[in-house]
């Protein structure tokens, strides 16, 4: 049941792989299951020439039994009857574990790839694709790719039934296989026919189910607000009208949904009908014999059902290439980080050196390519008009043609180790690329990088990456606990080292606060923290790494007072004696820092002390209005006067 | 017992709540016709469908008889309109039965959703949307899917199994035999395979669960996984993740292709023909009557295999059916009180000893969202260690807030802030002490008059995806745009307001434009100031990114500020500095109060905050901090 509602809800992909590509990309990955799916085959076969073999057995027994009924002819023949289902049902079986162990490797080995290949990536694949998108590309639509293996098998096995059974009723009768024949495409007319209606009330279904949630979503939501102000009856008046509507388009696909059995068994009872009597008459006349006549009555039972799932199988067979398109498009691409030596720094210092360096985001990427047009989930920016310098534009899928925006252009900066510097300036002046690019996200295209004299492109980066913390603004945690996420780093260090590190960021006061200490559970994405204990855990985690560089984009997520003092105290301790790029939000952050650079458009206009800047009333002096005067004490007390 | 209510639809059909089976039974009842009419056309459409196997066998004797085929054209005749009929009656018991499903949907949903209005403004604060959400789509279209195809084709399997076999037992009693036996054996194949599948499918499904979850936490910490190079440990846990899932997947195949029932089956059918057979030669029964037996035989074949599917709808259907009750049933905690007292507020406040401790969570609200494939209801996913008795939030709160006076709500996540605020409204009840305002116990207010003269401006501002004007309006539907451009100045909303193509009549909300959060705070404080509470408590967490928002956010919440009592829970230095009373809560315990200049000497903590800022602080002097303390209660 079900086949003739099957991959409805298909939706239309551009593709740039052919037919023939996935099928031979598939074809590979089934490859080291070659003996499997061999004897899988042989036993399709094998079933289906059985299947087709019970009722024509059925019509010859009728036929030889009513001449002879000596009783162990009949207990023959009833045994025989029996073990032809029995030894379909084995086939079947051996073949439906074979196809399951078959295709459960090959979607496994397909995940790892895909898997694999999204961790090889650079953040530039991950600024572009919303996270949930790439996840269904590793998952589900490995999983939809397999299916068409199922499916064809499917189709073959009942193609070969049908084909073995009209093959065999064309020897017994060519008048009565062109009946049920002529009957053939009305079926599969009719299943067509019904899918394309079916098709359109489906969508309309949908569109009004997501606006029935999108009206209780609202609802659910401002209930508070609704109640507060008395609003219910306005609100229910509302939701009573998008029921309404919602029941009759839901009640239509429902009603187009039922009644398409109803026809076919319409059809079949004119085929049948026309059976009997044309049948009936050649018995008469004794053409054929009345087991003959029975089998074809039978025969169009066992073969209309095989004739509807055909009408399903193409756009099933597009909505598993189309996933598999997705597949392959993501094992296919290819970093564009890449590095060209293995370099390990023994001690690493921490001196960081531009030289002439030129970086965009948006030139030369090779990216997803294929498939990344069709489904559009270029991911939108999360932080509009802000001070902060997040990732510029998502890159759109037509980037390739465009000329290269450079966010930093020719520039040169000497960062000595042990120093901590804070970058300033508007969203956009290129403060985030420079700490990203340090921490080698992403690739620049001119010019130079250099750890401790090394080109950055030579390094190891995975020994590299170990010395060099990063504390972003709004902390990503892993689920689990508070002490598994500081050791997330380094996950040799002991419970000593890591209460130590606890310690040293925020004192003994906040893992008090703490529910259960450092066992305390930080929920999905840490979601079981205030964003306060959030920084500090990330902070202990970078801390606990013992960073020669330290990276940090300073949160402007409003945090209580109090919580803003540890943390502010924290910092402190982590930056000690640490090369430390800091994106400054903070006023006390840019004060406290031993140089200040001044960025605008990818471009440094202004270096210096807080002081200093300040005193030159340039662009810094315009920044800190704009950004830190209300961060100062001034601002505070003046604040009274100000209303 | 009476159910304590906010809100009632006019004219709503009241349906029986009392337990699950009765619901469901009075939902159907409503369309009793439409049911009856199911029954009726597919008892009809199996008659016809079973039937027609008995005429083809009749005219296999017609056709073979020695007086010649002179019935067939009559049987033929007979046997089309027999399966038109099947067709045609199976349109309309379907058309019926789909019909009372999509009411059911419906009606259900309309049912809950009116039910949610009534329900207190606390009981939804202590929901979580998602969960509600749910219930209200996933569970209720589950519902429709329990009628049909549920109970429909659980309706189908007993006739489609009786009515072929009092067409046998008609034939011969005796041929009942094998079919009979073919129903035990599957009822008890049956049960045991679904048995074993269900947890292996269930396993199968958490274990996808996990490799998704696993994976969307990998990518969307991809920038910690990358800076601290922990890859091959995230590519570790993908790959064990990944494995395991095959192995269940390879196990349920190797259930499924072990169908025992389809091989019972394929016996049963010779082992009829058999029978039938032997009947045949002792003359007992006509050739024609053994093809009536296989065709019979044949029918059974859909309403066995399509029963396990059927029956696993209908659970489902339960389990979803008991997670909308239990919203539906769940007392609401706190009395309307609507005779109590009701007056015109000053806006005293007054905690003395004040206790509190959050409840047993909600109704079901940690149960997992309703599950659309879900097939059982299932445990409830791992009960959470502590079963202790709660932690109190608040423990010995004193203080006293005069009528006009502004009080800054000071402490860490955690240390009871909200709940202090949620006592004053009433979103929840003391556990000890008492809350007065004007003197007046809050229990003893008439709940209405409480809370309309009580504002309160959440962390979370929510809008409706309606006009910015309509939002203002919100609670005054009758104000003029006049007004509510006053109050938006006020708020100092207009400027930014003016500056969008289609001002006031700009769409906000999901559906429409996006507002940054100290928009929206300004749009809150807007929609405050035309309904002008007497009491305002104002959850004000957004930051400030620039200097001149903050300048318009301050000037916006001192405003709100004359003339009326406001509570301040605030991460902003400068308002904590100016308020009345700063109360610093730690733990559930207030530990200092008084005024800035009373606390920079008595509280160490509240020091901290201002050494950051190197300015000039006076001594400390702890014995202040029991004055001020004192001076509080």
């Amino acid at each position: 049941m079900g086949f003739l509602f099957d991959g409805l809800d298909a939706e239309e992909y551009d593709r740039s792989y052919s037919d023939g590509d996935l099928v031979r990309r598939i074809l590979g990955y089934f490859r080291p299951q070659a003996r499997k799916m061999g004897l899988a085959a042989a036993m399709i076969a094998c079933a289906a020439l059985l299947d087709a073999g019970i009722p024509i057995f059925i019509a010859r027994s009728i036929d030889t039994l009513r001449a002879d009924t000596t009783i162990s002819r009949i207990a023959l023949t009833a045994l025989a009857l029996a073990a032809l289902g029995a030894t379909s049902w084995v086939f079947n079986m051996v073949r439906q574990t074979l196809a399951a162990q078959a295709v459960g490797d090959v979607v496994l080995k397909m995940r790892e790839d895909a898997c694999d290949s999204v961790l090889r990536r650079d953040m530039s694949f991950y600024d572009q694709y919303a996270s949930g998108k790439i996840v269904s590309r590793v998952t589900s639509d490995t999983a939809a790719f397999s299916q068409v293996m199922n499916l064809s098998m499917e189709l073959i096995s009942r193609l070969l039934l049908v084909f073995a059974l009209v093959g065999y009723l064309a020897t017994v009768s060519l008048k009565l296989t062109g009946i049920l024949l002529a009957l053939a495409p009305l079926i599969v007319g009719a299943a067509l026919a019904f899918r394309a209606i079916a098709r359109r009330t489906i969508t309309a279904s949908r569109r009004m189910n997501a606006e029935v949630s999108g009206h209780i979503q609202e609802t659910v939501s401002g209930i508070g607000v609704a109640k507060t102000f008395r609003q219910e009856p306005a609100i229910y008046a509302e939701f009573v009208r998008v029921n309404g509507q919602s029941l009759r388009v839901n009640r239509r696909t429902r009603y187009v949904f039922s009644s398409i059995f109803p026809i076919l068994n319409i059809l079949a009872g004119i085929g049948t009908a026309a059976l009997v009597y044309v049948g009936g008459m050649d018995v008469r006349d004794g053409a054929i014999t009345a087991g003959t006549w029975f089998l074809f009555i039978q025969g169009l039972q066992s073969i209309w059902f095989p004739l509807t799932s055909i009408a399903s199988f193409w756009s099933q067979f597009q909505i598993g290439l189309a996933a598999g398109e997705r597949v392959f498009g993501l094992i296919d691409a290819e970093p564009r980080v890449i590095q060209t030596d293995d370099v390990k720094l023994p001690a690493l210092r921490g001196e960081i050196r531009f030289e002439n360096m030129d970086f965009s985001y948006k030139a030369g990427s090779r990216d997803l390519g294929v498939g990344s047009r069709g489904d559009g989930l270029s991911q939108g920016s999360e932080n509009p008009s802000t001070f902060e310098g997040t990732l510029l534009q998502p890159l759109t899928p037509d980037s390739r043609l465009l000329t290269p925006e450079w966010v930093l252009k020719d520039f040169s900066l000497h960062i000595r180790a042990g120093e901590t510097l804070a970058l300033v300036g508007h969203t956009g002046s290129g403060k985030s690329s420079i700490a990203k690019l340090v921490a080698r996200f992403y690739e620049f295209q001119g010019g130079r990088i250099s750890i401790d004299g090394v080109d950055i492109r030579r390094l190891n980066l995975e020994s590299y990456r170990s010395r060099l913390g990063m504390v972003t603004q709004t902390p990503f945690l892993f689920d689990g606990s508070v002490r598994e996420n500081i050791r997330y780093g380094r996950p040799d260090a002991g419970d000593a080292e890591v209460l130590a590190a606890a310690r040293h960021v925020g004192g003994d006061e906040w893992i008090a606060a703490l529910p259960r200490g450092l066992d305390t559970q930080v929920g999905e994405r840490g979601s079981g923290l205030s964003m306060g204990q959030r920084q500090l855990v990330a902070l202990a985690r970078v801390l606990l790494q013992d960073p020669a560089i330290i990276i940090l984009d300073e949160a402007t997520a409003s945090v209580d007072p109090l919580t803003e003092v540890l943390i502010q105290e924290g910092l402190d301790t982590v930056l000690a004696g640490r090369t430390a790029i800091v994106i400054a939000h903070r006023l006390s952050t840019v004060r406290h820092a031993n140089r200040i650079i001044v960025l605008r458009k990818g471009a440094i206009i202004e270096e210096g002390s807080h002081g200093g800047l300040l005193a030159a009333d340039g662009h810094y002096a315009e920044l800190y209005n704009t950004y830190f005067r209300h961060q100062s004490l001034e601002y505070i007390e003046q604040a009274r006067k100000a209303a | 017992m009476a159910q304590r209510s906010e809100f009632t639809a006019p004219n709503a059909y009241t349906y029986d709540q009392r337990s699950v089976p009765r619901w469901v039974f009075s939902h159907i009842r409503r369309y009793w016709y439409f049911a009856l009419s199911f029954y009726f056309f597919f008892l009809i459409a199996w008659s016809c469908y079973a039937g027609t196997q008995v005429l083809i066998g009749r005219a296999v004797d017609e056709i073979i008889s020695p007086s010649g085929p002179s019935g067939l054209m009559v049987i033929t005749l007979i046997i089309l309109s027999v399966m038109v009929g099947d067709g045609l009656s199976g349109l309309l018991g379907s058309l019926s039965a789909e019909n009372v499903a999509a009411r059911f949907e419906a009606d259900a949903r309309q049912e809950f959703y009116e039910n949610l209005l009534s329900k207190s403004k606390g009981f939804h604060d202590r929901q979580r949307a998602g969960d509600i959400m749910a219930r209200a789509t996933d569970d209720t279209s589950q519902l429709s899917h329990m009628i049909a195809p549920g109970i429909t084709l659980v309706s189908e399997t007993v006739m489609g199994i009786v009515i072929p076999l009092i067409y046998i037992a008609f034939i011969r009693l005796e041929l009942l035999l094998v079919p009979l036996c073919f129903v035990a054996a599957y009822i008890v194949t049956a049960k045991t395979y679904v048995r074993r599948l269900n947890p292996v499918v269930h396993d199968q499904r958490e274990q996808f669960g996990a490799m998704n979850a696993g994976l969307e936490e990998t990518i969307s910490g991809i920038e910690v996984v990358k800076a601290s190079a922990r890859e091959g440990f995230e590519r570790e846990k993908f790959r064990r993740n990944a494995r395991l899932f095959r192995d269940f997947f390879v196990r349920q195949g190797y259930i499924e292709a072990r169908y025992l029932p389809l091989l019972l089956y394929g016996i049963a059918l010779g082992l009829s023909f058999l029978h039938a057979m032997w009947l045949y030669r002792q003359g007992s029964i006509q050739i024609g009557q053994v093809i009536a037996v296989v065709g019979l035989v044949n029918v059974l074949r859909f309403p066995t295999f399509i029963s396990i599917f059927a029956f696993s709808l209908i659970q489902s259907g339960i389990a979803s059916a008991n997670r909308i009750l239990k919203i539906v049933r769940a007392e609401t905690d706190l009395d309307e009180n609507s005779g109590g007292h009701a007056a015109q507020m000053r806006g005293e406040i007054v905690f003395e000893h004040v206790g509190f401790s959050y409840q047993e969570s909600g109704v079901g609200s940690r149960e997992s969202g309703a599950n659309v494939s879900a097939s059982q209801p299932g445990p409830l996913p791992g009960p959470t260690p502590d079963s202790q008795p709660p932690t109190p939030v608040l423990a010995d709160i004193s203080f006293r807030i005069a009528a006009g006076q502004t009080v800054a709500i000071v402490g860490q996540t955690g240390s009871g802030k909200s709940a202090l605020t949620q006592l004053v409204n009433r979103t929840y009840d003391v556990g000890d002490g008492r809350v007065l305002i004007d003197g007046v116990d809050v229990r003893t207010w008439s709940l209405d008059s409480l809370r309309s003269q009580i504002g309160k401006i959440e962390q979370d501002i929510f809008l409706f995806s309606r006009s910015i004007a309509d939002n203002i309006a919100f609670g005054a539907p009758d104000a003029s745009r006049e007004q509510v451009i006053v109050a938006a100045q006020a708020a100092q909303a207009h400027d930014f307001i003016s500056t969008f193509p289609d001002g006031y009549d700009t769409v906000v909300g999901e559906r429409g434009m996006t507002l940054s959060g100290g928009q929206r705070q300004r749009i809150a404080l807007a929609r405050a100031f035309l309904s002008d509470p007497r009491i305002l408590i104002l959850d004000d967490s957004t930051s400030a990114i620039d200097s001149a928002t903050e300048d318009q956010i301050q000037q916006a919440i001192r405003k709100a500020q004359e003339g009326r009592t406001v509570l301040l829970i605030t991460h902003r230095i400068s308002q904590i500095r100016w308020a009345d009373l700063i109360l610093v809560l730690e733990g559930g315990r207030i530990t200092a109060a008084g005024t800035h200049e009373e606390l920079l000497v008595s509280s160490p903590h509240y020091r901290r905050i201002f050494a950051r800022y190197d300015a000039d602080l006076p001594p400390l002097e702890p014995a202040a901090a029991e004055d001020a303390a004192l001076r509080a209660a």
